[in-house]
């Protein structure tokens, strides 16, 4: 079944040729793949820019842990095969979120309302075993920078990257955003909702500081001069 | 409140003399509830990415800091490819951010401005610095000779260069390496990513000679002709809502 959201548009370019397909099975056997064989789970949620919450963006993170406490994700804008490479997210747990300098905090958002909310699912695993690890989500801070603004219809990730933001309370997330997903993946936020009402979220309470210091972020371009070349070495590559 | 070339200020985060990240090691139910997801997911895009490179870029406000990477590459179509970044080819390797790769045919429909962020790979790969680790070179020269033509726009998320334990601050751009002076890889970064993998760059340089040398874009690689590089900024900025937030 294509799990599509309905804004899908196609990527330019020609078919991949049988040449290259070929080449690509054989190193896809022979190459180590360990940093992607750490990825271990399938989260959906929603984003959307730091600066504007009207564009709002279906989430597919795909994540593995580096240790208990952090998380890294590869965000794409669907599960299916042709999807396109969007983000990248980090979860970090309350202790270490608190650790960050405090000009970093307003770069990451809480967690609690979308896992609560019933927003953020793991599509295919049953509720009694997502919520294992949701209750730890749940405590937990992300910080999500987009590259391809896929929500606007660009065919290739064009400009500069874009800090998100995630969920914090209801009437945030459009409504048509919202039944889309539940359809294509046969969930009810609602009853999600219903059976996490025993998750918590941090145990300090979310910080004012996250959620982008309670207004919002943008990122700009800046040109900058090159510092010159120090002591080169004379042989070089 | 963050920019790409900016040091983040001293915190337990950013001393970069204990293991990056972190944090308690990963428990026996973490890794179960994992394998048990793992297992009822299909993980369907992460399987697209068929192509391990290793390869050097450059921070572009900062040519002098140079790190060795890790692509796990996927394919759109023949002309868009997307990877994944890692600090190194390990179990545990940090995700450091994300480069796109197309073909000329569509660099060329980029408005100026955008061109200006992506630079060209065909130095990279003739000079023998980008390799597919484990991929005998008969079966990779074929599908070289049309990377070598495209262009690559690569953000970096997580500075573990500069120490960082976690990743802080405004994401970075990079450059690839180039014949300028600026743009030479450090003669100890290629020898190390050679011992480890066994080979030889300068071989591969030889073995690349007949690669045709692509004509290159003038408003790829920027710093070379304009001496001038990229920051990113995070800076404070309302919000457009239609809801109150937080």
């Amino acid at each position: 079944m294509n799990k599509m959201a309905t804004s899908h548009v196609n990527v330019p370019g020609e078919p991949t040729e049988t040449g290259t397909a070929l080449l690509e099975t054989a190193t896809g056997t022979i190459q180590g793949f360990q940093p992607i064989n750490n990825i271990h789970q399938h989260l959906c949620a929603f984003h959307f820019y730091a600066h504007d919450m009207t564009r709002q963006v279906e989430a597919h993170h795909f994540c593995g842990h580096l240790n208990e406490d952090v998380r890294q994700c590869l965000i794409y804008d669907s599960p299916n095969k042709d999807a396109r490479l969007i983000g990248i997210e980090y979860i970090v747990v309350e202790s270490l979120f608190l650790t960050l300098p405090d000009d970093e905090k307003p770069l990451w958002h809480s967690h609690e309302f979308e896992v609560k909310g019933g927003y953020l699912f793991m599509p295919g695993v049953p509720g009694i075993v997502e919520r294992q690890d949701l209750k730890q989500v749940c405590k937990t801070y992300g910080k999500v920078i987009h590259f391809w603004q896929v929500d606007r219809g660009d065919p290739l990730p064009l400009g500069i990257p874009q800090i998100m933001m995630a969920l914090t309370r209801p009437g945030q997330l459009d409504e048509n955003i919202a039944k889309d997903v539940e359809k294509r993946f046969g969930v009810s936020f609602e009853e999600q909702r219903e059976q996490r009402k025993d998750l918590s979220g941090p145990d300090h309470g979310i910080h004012p500081l996250a959620n982008a210091a309670g207004r919002g972020l943008k990122t700009e371009l800046r040109e900058v001069d090159i510092p010159p070349a120090t002591s080169m070495p004379r042989v070089f590559v | 409140m963050a920019s790409s070339d900016e040091k983040p200020g001293p915190t337990p985060v950013a001393t970069g003399d204990k293991p990056t990240p972190p944090g308690e090691p990963t428990t026996l139910s973490s890794k179960i509830l994992d394998k048990g997801a793992g297992m009822m997911q299909s993980l369907e895009p992460v399987k697209e990415m068929k192509q391990h490179v290793c390869t050097f870029a450059l921070y572009a406000h900062d040519l002098s800091r140079q790190i060795e990477t890790h692509h796990y590459v996927g394919r759109l179509n023949q002309d868009v490819l997307q990877c994944a970044v890692y600090d190194s080819d390990i179990r545990k390797a940090n995700l450091i951010g994300v480069e796109y790769i197309i073909s000329p045919k569509l660099y060329e429909t980029l408005p100026e401005e955008e061109q200006k962020l992506w630079h060209s790979h065909a130095y990279e790969i003739k000079s023998g610095l980008w390799v597919n680790p484990g991929v005998p070179q008969m079966l990779e020269k074929p599908e070289l000779e049309n990377m070598a033509c495209t262009y690559g726009k690569f953000w970096c998320t997580w500075q573990v260069d500069r120490g960082d334990r976690l990743p802080l601050g405004a994401p970075a751009l990079m450059f690839s390496p180039q014949p300028v002076n600026r743009g030479r890889v450090r003669p100890d970064l290629v020898q190390r990513r050679d011992e480890k993998y066994k080979i030889s760059t300068e071989e591969l340089r030889e073995s690349r000679v007949d690669i045709q040398e692509p004509e290159i874009h003038p408003n790829a690689d920027y710093w070379v002709k304009h001496n001038k590089g990229f920051a990113v900024d995070v800076k404070p900025a309302d919000m457009k809502r239609l809801a109150p937030f937080p």
